[in-house]
């Protein structure tokens, strides 16, 4: 009798699984190649529900506040096609990004799914370090920061704008709209100073973009 | 037959819970020997640092403004060229920095790290194993 009801109840558990909802997603993993002007974009991450049953998204879960995803509607039937919008606004983020999504369903039978999201936030201007600096009583010489534009994206360096004047700033061009450097020197480390140097480029034309630089005496 | 019933149930719980403790103890004890990843620190070793440490707050400001380790500097990357000034000019050269967000799979605090190791070329820079939520026991 008991070997009956447990074979029933194993007979009904096999019959539950083949038969579970599930989501067919087209696509876990979309990359993208963006520039900081662009702010933020929008991926769309579609799926159908290719199960016997409808299925229930219970629940969303970024990987970053800086993205934000959203549904139309949180249950589907079977057959039924919908799609996660996922928002993502660059900040000041800059190079490779990867932000994910973790989906959980009333049907979790296979763990939740992630969703994968890969966008490369690309600047042309290469700015190393974007920091100098000097320990009081350090010697007071001059640091130098390399400005370099990408191959075949030239940009133009129009002038620099040092904060603090004791943070004496000064811009060489070493190949025009490929490489720049910027020689910062105090005039002495006695005191804590702060400063930035302010480089205007000509890049992008329609809106061209000033570049921070750091100087700090600590 | 209720007792027989009763006894049954019983046994299939005790049964059924010899993988359930088998699963949490091996979870307790992946948690605790789970390594450390190239430039993070556990909280109990950050701690014993005390006051050579520089707590850097890579959540949203939101966030941050609402509860922080004590002492923390906030700085992410939705906001980095307005919050580096201040970050920098708050900075001890001599403290070693400690970033974390929110912990879980959260990523912001590498990231930031990742630049103030590599843009700003600050070394010294550390993430804080398992993020806000370790420091406040979760």
């Amino acid at each position: 009798m008991h070997i009956r009801i447990l074979f029933g109840l194993a007979t009904l558990l096999l019959l539950t699984s083949h038969s579970r909802a599930q989501l067919q997603w087209d696509n876990l993993v979309q990359q993208f190649q963006r520039t900081p002007q662009d702010e933020g974009l929008e991926a769309r991450f579609t799926f159908r529900n290719t199960g016997a049953k409808a299925v229930t998204i219970k629940s969303l879960r970024a990987s970053c506040g800086c993205t934000t995803p959203r549904l139309e509607k949180e249950t589907y039937v079977p057959g039924e096609a919908g799609a996660v919008v996922a928002r993502f606004v660059f900040g000041d983020r800059k190079g490779p990004q990867r932000k994910t999504i973790e989906v959980r369903t009333d049907d979790d039978s296979a763990g939740p799914v992630l969703l994968d999201l890969r966008v490369l936030i690309h600047d042309p201007l290469t700015i190393q370090p974007a920091l100098v600096y000097w320990k009081r009583g350090d010697a007071a010489a001059a640091k130098t920061i390399q400005l370099t534009a990408e191959a075949g994206q030239p940009v133009r360096i129009k002038r620099i704008i040092a904060s603090n004047p004791r943070l004496a700033a000064k811009l060489e061009t070493v190949k025009a709209g490929e490489h720049y450097t910027v020689a910062v020197t105090p005039t002495d480390t006695t005191q804590k100073e702060s400063g930035e140097v302010f480089v205007l480029t000509d890049f992008p034309a329609d809106a061209p973009r000033t570049y921070i630089l750091q100087v700090r005496v600590k | 037959m209720i007792a027989r019933a009763a006894r049954q149930l019983a046994l299939v719980l005790a049964l059924a819970l010899i993988p359930a403790v088998v699963s949490g103890a091996w979870q307790l004890a992946w948690k605790k020997a789970e390594p450390l990843a190239a430039g993070e620190v556990r909280l109990a070793t950050a701690r014993e640092w005390g006051a050579r440490v520089q707590w850097v707050d890579a959540r949203s400001r939101a966030k941050f403004e609402r509860t922080r380790i004590p002492g923390a500097l906030l700085l992410n990357e939705d906001e980095w060229d307005k919050l580096v000034g201040p970050f920098l000019d708050a900075w001890d050269a001599d403290k070693t920095l400690v970033v974390y967000c929110d912990g879980g799979s959260c990523e912001a605090s590498h990231q930031v790290a990742a630049r103030l190791r590599k843009d700003l070329m600050i070394g010294g820079v550390l993430v804080l194993k398992g993020g806000f939520a370790e420091w406040q026991g979760l």
